[in-house]
């Protein structure tokens, strides 16, 4: 009886971070995503895009570097399920909503703020990841993951 | 250059796959690799036990448990220590065919426990050194750990912690179970045996207090003193549940043994 209370000390705290990790990670997640979706539409008049140089017809008043950053981090469910993947092998498919969300965020901030500023394009748009913090945990996991976009802002003339 | 201001699909980066189903299969797969590794596990531990010699089991393990008894800063040195070191020397001389040389060790304890550790090496609790009143009783306990030694239990219930612990902490994560020796050993002592490896080792301790004493009285004392920790269960849900069998069980098993040699009455 006293080993079966000392699983059970020993696995119920992980299972209900678990559970709590699913349940508010997952409504989370669906809010963020609803948002993000919102917000693309509501910013889908700013183009933003990948050029190096400015097109030649075009003819530009002023230009600043913008930045959209996003800083990241697992829960524990998300983590649960990377670790047996760590098994096995294969598409890390809770991570990948995680760095959709960050990526999108990411631009989504860059764009945000160019809007405010006054600029109607964006181009050179570039993404950055770095890995912010290491886990004290043996394995060494991620903890957390910042995603940068940054670019060129143009305000363009009529 | 035109302008399109469409927004591009946005589900192209995320995989279709629900997260519980993933995790789902993931835990089924990792179940079954973990259920097939301890498995082999086991059947190794059973190989070993059987045709690990004595003597390299002796080499492998060698001093391992002394750290036990030494981190509590209670070498076997006092004189209760002393005379039960003694009488495990005299115990085994009863077992013509021992090939250990055993070692008794005290671990700083209060609660009532021995156990057989690899290579010889004996671990008896200061608690339970302190509560045996007779020579008779502690010769009964010493003798049972010998019979698992006789019955190469120690082996195999090491085998079995280990692979538990080990699992405990695949699926726990590492560093949520940190198993030490002193809680490891005393994991084995608490569920390291099964109910038939217990029983023969009663009849091995038993013969071995006659052949020392010519008589087997308070050899079962050591089982009032048991504090019944499957009480609250009800008996039948005990015998079940619990690798040791019940201690009324056992007392009947060693009377009946006793009856059955002529080795005259267990009881004080």
């Amino acid at each position: 009886v006293e080993s079966w209370i000392n699983v059970a000390i020993q696995v119920g705290p992980p299972l209900v971070l678990l559970l709590g990790g699913y349940f508010i990670g997952s409504a989370v997640e669906a809010s963020h995503f609803r948002q993000l979706r919102a917000r693309e539409l509501r910013s889908r008049n700013l183009p933003v895009m990948t050029l190096r140089e400015v097109p030649a017809s075009w003819k530009v008043e002023e230009a600043m570097l913008v930045t959209g950053c996003c800083v990241i981090s697992l829960d524990y469910f998300k983590r649960f399920v990377a670790g047996l993947r760590l098994i096995f092998g294969g598409r890390l498919g809770t991570y990948e909503t995680l760095m959709d969300r960050a990526r999108r965020e990411a631009v989504l901030r860059l764009k945000e703020s160019a809007f405010e500023a006054g600029y109607r394009a964006i181009i050179g748009l570039r993404l950055e990841t770095s890995q912010i913090a290491k886990g004290n945990r043996q394995n060494g996991g991620t903890v957390g993951v910042e995603v940068l976009a940054f670019g060129t802002a143009l305000r363009l003339a009529k | 250059v035109t302008f399109d201001p469409r927004l591009p699909r946005d589900d192209v980066n995320v995989s279709k796959t629900h997260p519980l189903a993933e995790a789902g299969w993931l835990l089924a797969a990792a179940l079954a690799a973990g259920l097939l590794l301890a498995l082999l596990a086991f059947a190794a531990t059973e190989v070993v036990a059987r045709w690990l010699p004595p003597r390299a089991e002796a080499r492998l393990f060698g001093n391992l448990f002394d750290a036990m008894a030494v981190e509590g800063g209670q070498r076997a040195q006092d004189e209760k220590a002393d005379r039960a070191s003694a009488l495990l020397a005299r115990l085994a001389a009863h077992w013509p065919e021992n090939p250990y040389t055993f070692r008794l060790v005290v671990a700083p304890d209060e609660s009532l426990n021995a156990f057989a550790l690899p290579g010889g090496t004996i671990a008896v609790t200061r608690g339970l050194l302190d509560a045996v009143q007779s020579e008779n009783e502690l010769a009964f306990v010493l003798g049972h750990e010998i019979g698992h030694f006789a019955g190469r239990d120690h082996l195999r219930a090491i085998g079995r912690g280990l692979v538990l612990s080990l699992l405990l902490r695949a699926i726990v994560g590492a560093s949520a179970t940190d198993v030490t020796i002193p809680t490891f050993a005393s994991e084995l002592a608490s569920r390291g045996f099964a109910r038939d490896q217990e029983s023969r080792a009663d009849a091995f301790a038993l013969d071995l207090v006659y052949a020392e004493y010519g008589q087997v009285r308070g050899a079962d004392a050591f089982f009032a003193r048991l504090p019944d920790a499957h009480a609250g269960f009800g008996q039948r849900a005990a015998s079940w549940l619990s690798t040791h069998p019940v201690t009324q069980s056992r007392i009947d098993a060693l009377r009946a043994r006793a009856k059955e040699k002529g080795y005259g009455d267990v009881a004080n």
